[in-house]
């Protein structure tokens, strides 16, 4: 079981408020993504869940049981950090087993977890090496090793997959999410990467200045934007944002349109404007089109290869059932 | 773990041992320092005991501000201890770019620099005044003799001679005297602490960024300019560490003095205090006091230059 | 330097060997000290016979009878390993606390501590000759100890704290998730990974307590009197003595200079405060 629930829970650090009053409830099983720019709370958040930051206020509860005065390690909980810390001194093996030495288990008990992690996640060969000796990925892998031997209530996750490179990045990803599949346990993920949370959650807090922005699952996030910020943040590319004219004839303050929600005419259309730069990556085309009157370029996604270049005079229509309309304060317009 | 507690006691130690350390014995001195205290005084002996009794007020400070010995004290400390920074930073740049350079033997080069740092300061001290710097016996004595012998020699020589004949015979110095003792003092002591500078500041040069010197070749840059330009402004840091460690360091040298001019020589201002405390406590006190405000202004000084690079 | 083109043959000989004649200048009072420890010393002050000599080893021979040297050195020993020993004690954990729960305030208490080196030592020799003699201290090894641990403290807090600071805070995180307390945390984590770290303050500490030449001379007779003393209570009347005070200032410093070659990089890092690197 590893329900985690948050009550009011407030974070300071001296007098600076890092995490005004929240609340959150992450179900038994569930993979929590938690997102938002750099400096946005999610890692601090996530640290007062592991109990290594103390909240200010509020409480902490682990299937139902308040944890706030609880040290980390007898939460129950595991944690891969973003630097994996693995201790550099000791072997593969060592690593693993350190949990389940610390909890005093029999050493013929700690083999057979170790070996059993590491078979599941391809260490075996490794076990006697030192983390110096291994690459990025292997080291990951390790970290998780090291996280999944305690059988935690819940795993933790800060930034993970940021110290590997691009290629890397997408078979981890991969792996996460399997073992998340095959050990149904509770995974809280904490990532500045939209594509990380839309690919791998099954419920994504967003957060900016500490405050939850919205929390649903990726195609609630991507299809009904709470608010300008959620708007802009999830989706690669982003979503056009325009405000003026356009944006007023539909009573909103801003006008949000994805980029593969607008068609391109080169007679007619809502918005004039002068091809920028095509970007051709064989299954799609993205224009970036400069509209007069607006400052930012529209980026415009097309199937295939449609064959626009630099200075094309070319018309954009958005899809009017696909328009996000948003007042004055950011929110949601129906 | 979030706890304040336990880091807080480990701390407890160290703080409450070196606030002991500064409070307790600094306090006496200043109590000591505001009372007539003498070691030994036959007709006034209520004096040779601390007692409040004996309270003089800011005579001492009045009477220590009032001798030439304390001032000529302060002079020389000042002296040493500048010329030994500025020699030594000196010294230490040049030999650091010298040997920043991969060449045969390096390895040895340096351990045979870096060797004087670990000499003990009274070997130090010892070896110098006596084996090198003394006018008979030392290596000085040897030499000057040695060149008077030769130009002796010379005198007699045939079409040379009269020209030799001119020169006046050369007369080794004595470095006990009072004038001379602190060039004995500043000498020895740049000796130990050069090769301290050399260590920091070479290591410094080898982060010193190979491609921002390759730009500058490009854009005409000599050696010169490139040394002037690039060089020490990145030693500028190093400078600044050196410069305030050896302060600490030599602002209390003591064991070179006493061994150099057994009190015959040029007194710094730790060796007054410490005739001083021979006998008249009250005035060895107040002068430490000046001792301890002297360091502080010197501490700011060093402390505001060096304090936030240490910190980054 | 670095570019190759402006290496002429003449200055690929001629600063190597400036710089072997300047390493040679430098270590040449060392070499000259040993040198003459090997010399009787009547023919240690005979000019004609200053490289040509034959060598004795009388002046070793004779130490523990001329300076009574093992007794010095034993003291100089003593004080100096169970003043490191102590400072370690109480540096480690204040260094490792302040390393990794630092709060406000643990900047300005690193840079008091530092400034209590600033405090001239003479100011406050009275005092300490006082207090010591009223409490039966004076000329005891214990005080050695002390007072040596004491004008360490600052220095060695600083080494640690720059060596534990280099130490990622997340490996300590992670222990505290795996079930670590703070005594493991030092014991498992910390010890092992700063190792080298305070193998080098250890070192450096000692070398400090060994040369030191104020208090060991100033609050010491006979009983806890090191090798400092010694030396400068034997400053060579009239250097009638040359060959023997040289045979013990090479006894002297010889051990110290050795341990030094082996931690100079560590020194630098150290005395620096991990400033420079």
């Amino acid at each position: 079981m590893g329900r985690i629930v948050l009550e009011k829970v407030t974070k300071k650090f001296g007098e600076v408020e890092v995490i005004p009053p929240l609340d959150l409830t992450i179900e038994d099983g569930e993979f929590a993504v938690f997102v938002g720019p750099s400096g946005c709370g999610k890692s601090t958040l996530l640290r007062l869940i592991a109990g290594l930051e103390e909240v200010t206020s509020g409480e902490v509860k682990i299937d139902d049981a308040t944890v706030t005065e609880v040290p980390p390690s007898k939460r129950g909980l595991a944690m891969v950090f973003q630097s994996y810390a693995l201790y550099p001194h000791m072997t593969v093996r060592k690593n693993i087993a350190f949990p389940l030495r610390m909890e005093k288990m029999p050493q013929s008990e700690i083999d057979a977890k170790v070996d059993m992690a590491a078979k599941s996640l391809n260490l075996t060969d490794y076990l006697d090496r030192k983390p110096g000796q291994l690459s990025g990925g292997q080291r990951q892998r390790v970290a998780i090793g090291r996280a999944i031997v305690r059988q935690p209530e819940a795993f933790l996750f800060d930034e993970p997959l940021s110290n590997l490179d691009a290629a890397l990045r997408v078979g981890m990803r991969l792996e996460i999410s399997e073992l998340h599949q095959r050990l149904e346990t509770t995974m809280i993920y904490v990532t500045h990467d939209q594509v990380e949370a839309m690919t791998m959650a099954d419920k994504i807090v967003v957060l900016q200045a500490g405050v939850i922005e919205q929390v649903g699952s990726p195609l609630e996030l991507y299809e009904r934007p709470q608010n300008r910020f959620v708007a802009g943040f999830i989706g690669s590319p982003k979503m056009n944002l325009i405000e003026g004219e356009a944006a007023k004839k539909r009573g909103a303050q801003t006008m949000g349109m994805r980029p593969e929600h607008i068609a391109v005419s080169t007679e007619a259309g809502e918005f004039k404007g002068t091809v920028g730069v095509a970007e051709h990556l064989g299954s799609d085309t993205f224009l970036h089109v400069h509209i007069d009157g607006i400052e930012e370029h529209v980026t415009v996604r097309q199937r295939g290869n449609v064959n626009f270049k630099y200075g094309d005079t070319v018309y954009l229509t958005p899809e009017e059932a696909n328009v996000h309309k948003f007042g004055a304060d950011g929110l949601r317009i129906d | 773990m979030a706890n304040r507690t336990i880091p807080r006691l480990l701390q407890t130690p160290a703080v409450v041992l070196l606030l002991f350390w500064m409070l307790v014995p600094l306090s006496m001195t200043l109590f000591f320092s505001f009372i007539r205290y003498v070691l030994n005084n036959l007709r006034r002996p209520e004096w040779t005991s601390p007692s409040i009794e004996n309270w003089r007020g800011f005579g001492n400070y009045q009477y220590v501000w009032n001798q030439d010995s304390f001032w000529l004290a302060i002079q020389n400390s000042i002296l040493i201890v500048t010329s030994i920074l500025f020699l030594t930073v000196i010294l230490g740049v040049a030999i650091a770019v010298l040997i920043n350079r991969s060449f045969p033997g390096l390895g040895i080069v340096r351990v045979l620099l870096i060797s004087p740092f670990f000499v003990m300061p009274a070997v130090n001290a010892v070896l110098w005044i006596n084996m090198i710097l003394d006018p008979v016996l030392g290596l000085q004595g040897i030499a000057v003799n040695g060149i008077n012998e030769i130009i002796a020699g010379l005198r007699s020589a045939p079409v040379v001679g009269g020209f030799f004949s001119l020169w006046p015979e050369f007369e080794p110095i004595s470095f006990r005297a009072t004038q001379t003792s602190a060039y004995a003092v500043i000498m020895m002591v740049t000796w130990q602490w050069t090769p301290f500078a050399v260590l920091i500041f070479m290591t410094s040069l080898q982060s010193e960024d190979q491609q921002q010197k390759e730009a500058a070749t490009l854009d005409g840059a000599g050696r010169w300019n490139q040394f002037r330009f690039l060089t020490l402004p990145h030693l500028g840091r190093p400078i600044a560490i050196v410069v305030m460690i050896q302060a600490i360091f030599h602002l209390s040298l003591y064991a070179e003095i006493e061994i150099v001019s057994r009190g015959n020589g040029n007194k710094n201002l730790p060796y007054y205090i410490g005739e001083l405390v021979n006998n008249n406590i009250g005035a060895a006190s107040a002068t430490g006091i000046f001792a301890v405000i002297l360091a502080n202004i010197v501490a700011i000084f060093l402390l505001r230059m060096v304090g936030k690079t240490l910190m980054e | 330097m670095a570019i190759v083109a402006q290496h002429t043959k003449f200055s690929k000989i001629a600063w190597p060997v400036l710089a072997w004649v300047v390493a040679l200048i430098f270590f040449f009072p060392i070499a000259y000290m040993v040198m003459t420890s090997f010399k009787t010393d009547a023919d240690a002050v005979k000019p004609e016979l200053l490289f040509s000599f034959t060598p004795t080893l009388d002046n070793y021979a004779n130490m523990t009878d001329n300076y009574d040297y093992w007794r010095f050195a034993t003291n100089s020993l003593i004080t100096a390993t169970f003043a490191t020993l102590f400072t370690l004690v109480v540096s480690v954990p204040c260094a490792y606390a302040m390393a990794f729960n630092p709060t406000r305030a643990t900047k300005d208490i690193l840079m008091w501590m530092l400034s209590t080196k600033m405090l001239p030592a003479a100011a406050v020799l009275y005092p300490m000759i006082f207090m010591t003699k009223s409490l039966g201290l004076y000329d005891t090894k214990f005080l050695i100890v002390m007072v040596l641990s004491l004008i360490n403290l600052p220095i060695a807090i600083w080494m640690l704290f720059t060596y534990f600071k280099d130490i990622p805070k997340d490996i300590i995180e992670a222990g505290q998730m795996d079930g670590l307390n703070t005594w493991g945390e030092v014991r498992e984590i910390l010890i092992p990974l700063a190792w080298g770290g305070i193998a080098s303050t250890a070192l450096l500490v000692f070398i400090f307590c060994w040369n030191e030449a104020y208090w060991t001379v100033r609050l010491t007779t006979t009983d806890a009197a090191t090798l400092s003393k010694l030396i400068e209570g034997n400053r060579a009347p009239e250097g009638l003595f040359f060959g023997r005070l040289s045979a013990v200032s090479t006894a002297a410093v010889g051990p110290i200079v050795v341990l030094g070659w082996f931690c100079q990089k560590q020194l630098v890092q150290g005395l620096t405060f991990g400033a420079v690197k």
